[in-house]
């Protein structure tokens, strides 16, 4: 075979060489479970027909941790540091999210400044969320000056939540009825002056992506999939606002205090990766607003329920007086009794509709938690929307939509 | 709305569907016969008064000890509408096969296979009938409630994967 | 005088009116029906509407209450609304009996906060001990706080203080502050035990239990206090300290140590045997268990024989496959000469015998049994047996079945003497007299199966080591021929196995083919010979580990499924079985 292609190349006129049949056979590529790119850990086999996808293969599983089969195990309220590990970048709105399930099941009504810190917290989360994915796509197309700036830009934001809930990353913050604990004196401020100069790196990228001939080359027109394709694949989130479709969470279905907040969803039209990528700018834009206008309409009060079969009672009182001795006692021991019953409640998360079906006995441990992760469906997408493209479409596709390893294979 | 939907679904389907609550926090809820939920969630998905054209979560449940032992659960949602439903259908031990609605929804693809890798329940008719988390030599499945927390895996020999290319190159010994 | 008139009666006097109509004939004749919280109860007349209320499924919160003691009514905490109650007072539902027709409501806001309010009194000066409080885990305060109470203390002066560590006897100590002056203990003791030594001492807000003085709580029946304590007030000596509630396990097991075979739950965890609590059985035990019963777990735990020994007098262990194939040959050898004894122990279960029993026969060519056992103790008017052997009657149906006549310990003790017997196979090392002991112990070959150490195993010329009865599953048949289950809490500890897997593992070594992998497998292929004299008792009289709702989720390493950290309280009914719809409830 190869005497015959040396033949042809050596018999054809050099005028002509370019133009003789290439032959070619179909590549697999495995794009392992360790790959900078494979956002973690998901081996993806191309097959490949020179640049070419012919189809694609997913692998995913590397990453099962058991949390559903864990948290069977432990009390309800032990189960918030595994929810943390779920979306990892912005982990305060795993806790929200399982923490509005819980209560919505024990049919609990959490204090209003309670709300708005979980608002805050999780808004600031989803701006780290965002910039992380900008930073990592960046970085993937060869601009790794974007990751240096968004990396600075979270880390700010995680200084300040360090300071709300101790962690940067696993944040355990959320509790059945309310919150872990208040924010500090002078937090407000500090939050701003952070959410100023996340806005001045913003636009700095902004400026450096937005109309930069390589990245609109590289994600306008790539990775697009059509609306309906994407609502039968069950795509929620910026992905499916990337395609044309208003639906997000917090207008659709209010949960929380997002109806009195006043802010917008932006949308996009084509479904591709560039939509996908300033859909997000934007609603950096739109969570810096929403904090601004929590801390305007914040008032002081209390920040759990004030109910001792679901909330720990205040130390001295657990060691001075016999009541909060128990309760604090049976709820550690036993765990909170959740009323038997199954529960299905869903938040937008950074990445799209991020669900938690619950399904008590009424004991002191779940009976069964199912998480429904917004990059699920976008990862299951990920053929489809990558058929008959080019290998190098991959990589900012990928980034895009956001998967993290954490909550698909949980 | 929901409500009217429900309705809608037991007229329609008045002997598949065996039973409609409201449940927690006004989550409306049907429980449906396994044999028929292919046609449910077509009706479902095509009738213009509930266009339920999303299935956010299908997941599966283990009631070890009650009769029937596991829950196929189906979460619904209309982007048209804007209502959600809960249709949940119950699936014996020793006969669980429920037909897939990996046609009725391309989203439903992984988690059906999700429910098969996790809990054991067949979908009859499934495209892509392969566990998804764990690895294919696994024995059991690890969600259901008689699954040992503490038992060990036997060691799998390492699987020869001829489908990955090694190009030419210093990795590669071609 | 004035004319008199004869008084006239008066004037128009109106016709006696009819008498009132008597109550309508009731809706079931010879029950009572009412209704509570809406749901139609149908009772026994003369039930009082705790029991009532039970049998609906509704459960009325209470302290001093117990259903086998006289009504004390002084917790408060049962109060329910009535219709016929007089002046709308509420009504303690554990003296009340139910009427005909009556409404009976224990939800609405009055009750609740009645309830919440007596627990909020009981708690006022009650110590803030949980940390180090026994009861912690299964302490009706918890309970019951957790349910009706939840709020914070309102108490803003220091609580009384009282003594903390009365020794009230060998067996119970009382912590004066804890105690909330239900009067169950001396209800108990006076009623029951039949033994007045506990008291309430001073009166109002200064009482407190107390034995008389210069007396102590020495009542054989003493530990049972310590069961029906609803708080931590009285302890048992014994468990003090020992472990935390919620770690322990339950298997439901009987008690070994006399012939009436109480019923217990055998609080484990891992390889340890924690407690005994009694369980209910009417027809044997009532709710109650002898002090010496309940102590008698430790032989579970101490002076066990974990390795099998070869050699008299030798100390070095040896694995239990060669000791087996060393009795085997032994076995062998001597009942081909005639010289061959079988001692088989009335302590051992019905399984254990019947496999023994078998192997003996069958290979051996055994035509007659020895019995060894403990030997007798105390007994008295209530439960506890001179007999301390749980399973004689068991071991007089096996002989029966299998033929053999059973002689007395004294007998083999002479025939070993005389040298008519020259080996002895010992299912069980337990013997009635150390005299005769020591004689049986000098016969050439001795074939020991023991669970704990003794004279006997001492003297062992090959010595298996046999599991108690946590370690297995089984019968005992009690003096009067009932045939009681108890179930399996951990697997046999070290080379140990039960008396009737060792009997399988001589059984093959000797050339039978006989399988028994399970006790259940001993009980369906032997049991059938006494099944006919065992009643209507059933194998699954007690439901199956591996039947157990899948609520609590199962793990390897434990036979009953359940991880340490989850207190299964398992509700069971009269007879002894779960009531699986209520597994769920705490």
């Amino acid at each position: 075979m190869a005497k015959d292609i040396e033949k042809t190349v050596t018999q054809a006129a050099p005028a002509n060489a370019l133009e003789a049949p290439f032959p070619t056979k179909r590549m697999l590529l495995n794009l392992g479970p360790s790959h900078p790119a494979m956002h973690g850990t998901v081996r993806a086999v191309v097959e490949l027909d020179g640049e070419n996808i012919r189809s694609m293969k997913l692998d995913i599983g590397f990453l099962h941790r058991g949390f559903e089969k864990s948290c069977e195990n432990v009390t309800w309220t032990q189960v918030f540091p595994y929810t943390d590990r779920l979306n990892y970048v912005s982990s305060i709105m795993n806790n929200v999210g399982y923490a509005l399930a819980v209560e919505k099941l024990c049919k609990l009504e959490i204090p209003e400044r309670a709300q708005y810190l979980r608002v805050i917290t999780s808004e600031l989360h989803r701006i780290c969320d965002h910039l992380t994915l900008v930073g990592a796509m960046g970085l993937e197309l060869g601009a790794m000056t974007i990751l240096i700036y968004t990396m600075e830009g979270r880390d700010l934001v995680w200084d300040r939540l360090t300071e709300i809930c101790g962690a940067r990353l696993t944040s355990n913050y959320a509790r059945i009825g309310g919150v872990a604990r208040d924010m500090p004196d002078g937090w407000r401020e500090k939050v701003e002056k952070t959410l100023d100069q996340v806005a001045e790196l913003r636009e700095e990228v902004g400026k450096l992506l937005n109309r930069n001939r390589i990245v609109i080359d590289r994600l306008q027109g790539t990775g697009a999939i059509s609306r309906e394709e994407a609502i039968d694949f069950g795509y929620t989130g910026p992905c499916l606002r990337a395609t044309g479709e208003p639906y997000d969470v917090r207008k659709a279905s209010p949960y929380l205090v997002y109806d009195r907040l006043d802010f917008d969803v932006p949308v996009g039209s084509r479904g591709d990766n560039f939509d996908r990528y300033l859909i997000r700018m934007e609603e950096l834009k739109q969570s810096d607003r929403i904090v601004r206008q929590c801390f305007e309409q914040m008032q002081p009060g209390e920040i759990v329920v004030e109910d001792y079969r679901y909330v720990l009672p205040p130390k001295p009182e657990v060691y001075g007086t016999i009541e909060g001795a128990m309760a604090h006692f049976k709820m550690v021991m036993e765990g909170i009794k959740v009323p038997p019953g199954e529960a299905y409640s869903y938040t937008e998360a950074a990445n799209g509709e991020l669900g938690f079906y619950l399904v008590s006995d009424g004991g002191g441990r779940p009976y069964k938690i199912g998480v429904r992760a917004p990059g699920w469906n976008m990862l299951m997408g990920l053929p489809r929307m990558l058929q008959g493209k080019l290998l190098a479409d991959l990589i900012p596709t990928f980034d895009t939509i956001n998967m993290i390893g954490g909550e698909v294979e949980q | 709305m929901s409500k009217a939907a429900i309705q809608r679904l037991k007229e329609r389907f008045p002997e598949a569907v065996t039973e409609t609550y409201e449940g927690v926090g006004g989550d409306d809820v049907a429980v449906v016969r396994k044999e028929s939920i292919r046609d449910v969630c077509r009706f479902l998905k095509e009738d213009p008064a509930l266009r339920f054209d999303m299935a956010p979560y299908i997941t599966a449940a283990d009631y070890l000890g009650s009769e029937p032992r596991f829950d196929v659960v189906y979460q619904l949602y209309s982007t048209v509408h804007n209502h959600r439903i809960r249709l949940r259908v119950g699936v014996p031990a020793d006969d669980a096969v429920v037909p897939t609605v990996a046609t009725v929804w391309k989203g439903a693809d992984w988690y059906e296979r999700y429910c098969w890798d996790m809990y054991g329940i067949r979908f009859d008719g499934h495209p892509d009938p392969r566990r998804l988390y764990m690895y294919e030599e696994f024995e059991g499945h690890p969600l259901r409630k008689d699954y040992s927390l503490r038992g060990r895996q036997p060691l799998m020999p390492e699987r020869h994967v001829d489908e990955s290319f090694r190009g030419p190159g210093p990795a590669g010994r071609d | 005088m004035a004319e008199e008139t004869k008084p006239t009666a008066p004037a128009a006097a109106a016709p006696k009116p009819a008498p009132p109509p008597g109550p309508p004939p009731p809706r079931n004749p010879g029950f009572v029906t009412f209704t509570i919280d809406g749901r139609e109860a149908v009772v026994k007349p003369g039930t009082n509407l705790v029991e009532a209320a039970r049998s609906v499924g509704i459960d009325i919160p209470f302290y001093c209450y117990h259903k086998r003691l006289s009504i004390a009514a002084n917790c408060r905490m049962c109060l329910v609304e009535m219709s016929n109650a007089p002046g709308g007072k509420l009504m303690p539902a554990c003296q009340m009996t139910a009427a005909e027709g009556v409404a009976v409501r224990t939800d609405t806001p009055r009750v609740k906060d009645q309830q919440r309010a007596t627990l909020e009194f009981l708690l006022l000066n009650h110590p803030v001990d949980c940390p180090i409080c026994d009861q912690s885990g299964e302490c009706k305060l918890q309970d019951y706080y957790m349910q009706f109470d939840h709020l914070r203390s309102r108490l803003e002066m220091p609580k009384v203080e009282m003594r903390k560590r009365v020794v009230l006897g060998p067996l119970v100590v009382l912590d004066e502050e804890r105690c909330i002056l239900c009067t169950r203990c001396v209800r108990f003791m006076r009623e029951i035990a039949g033994n007045p030594q506990l008291g309430v001492e001073r009166r109002g807000n200064h009482s407190y239990i107390s034995t008389f003085h210069g007396q102590e709580l020495d009542d054989p029946y003493s530990g049972n206090v310590v069961d029906l304590c609803p708080v931590g007030a009285l302890t048992s000596t014994d468990f003090r300290f020992r472990g935390r509630v919620w770690f322990l396990s339950s298997a439901r097991s009987v008690c070994t140590d006399c012939a009436r075979g109480c019923n217990v739950f055998l609080d484990y965890m891992r390889e340890t045997t924690f407690r005994y609590r009694p369980r209910e059985n009417d027809a044997v035990n009532q709710d109650w268990i002898c002090d010496q019963g309940r102590l008698s777990y430790k032989r579970f735990n101490e002076g066990r024989v974990l390795k099998a020994r070869l050699g008299r007098g030798s100390s070095r262990a040896v694995p239990r496959a060669e000791a087996v194939a060393e009795a085997a040959r032994v076995l062998r050898a001597r009942a081909a000469e005639g010289k061959l004894a079988l001692l088989l122990s009335p302590a051992a279960s019905l399984e254990d015998l019947l496999a023994a029993a078998a192997v003996g026969r069958d290979a051996l060519k055994v035509t007659e049994a020895y019995v060894g056992g403990r030997p007798d103790g105390r007994q008295d008017a209530f439960l506890k047996r001179a007999d301390e052997n749980p399973d004689r009657r068991g071991l007089e149906l096996v002989a029966s079945a299998f033929g053999f006549p059973l002689r007395p310990f004294a007998e083999l003790a002479r025939a070993v003497e005389a040298g008519t017997v020259q080996a002895v196979w010992a299912v069980g090392a337990e013997v009635p007299e150390a005299a005769a002991a020591a004689a049986v112990a000098r016969v050439p070959d001795l074939v020991v199966q023991a669970t704990n150490a003794g004279d006997l195993a001492a003297a062992a010329t090959v010595l298996l080591p046999a599991s108690p009865a946590p370690e297995s599953d089984g019968t005992f048949v009690n003096f009067e021929g009932r045939a009681q289950r108890f179930e399996m809490a951990y697997w046999p500890r070290g080379d140990s196995r039960p008396h009737w897997a060792l009997a399988g593992e001589l059984g093959r070594a000797l050339g039978l083919v006989a399988r028994w992998p399970t006790a259940r497998s001993v009980h369906e292929d032997l049991g059938r010979r006494v099944a006919d004299r065992l009643g209507d008792f059933r194998w699954d009289s007690l439901p199956a580990v591996d039947r157990r709702k899948g609520l609590v989720p199962p793990a390897a390493g434990t036979v009953d499924g359940r991880l340490p950290g989850h207190r299964e309280r398992v509700p069971l009914d009269g007879s002894g079985n779960v009531i699986w719809d209520r597994l769920s409830q705490p």
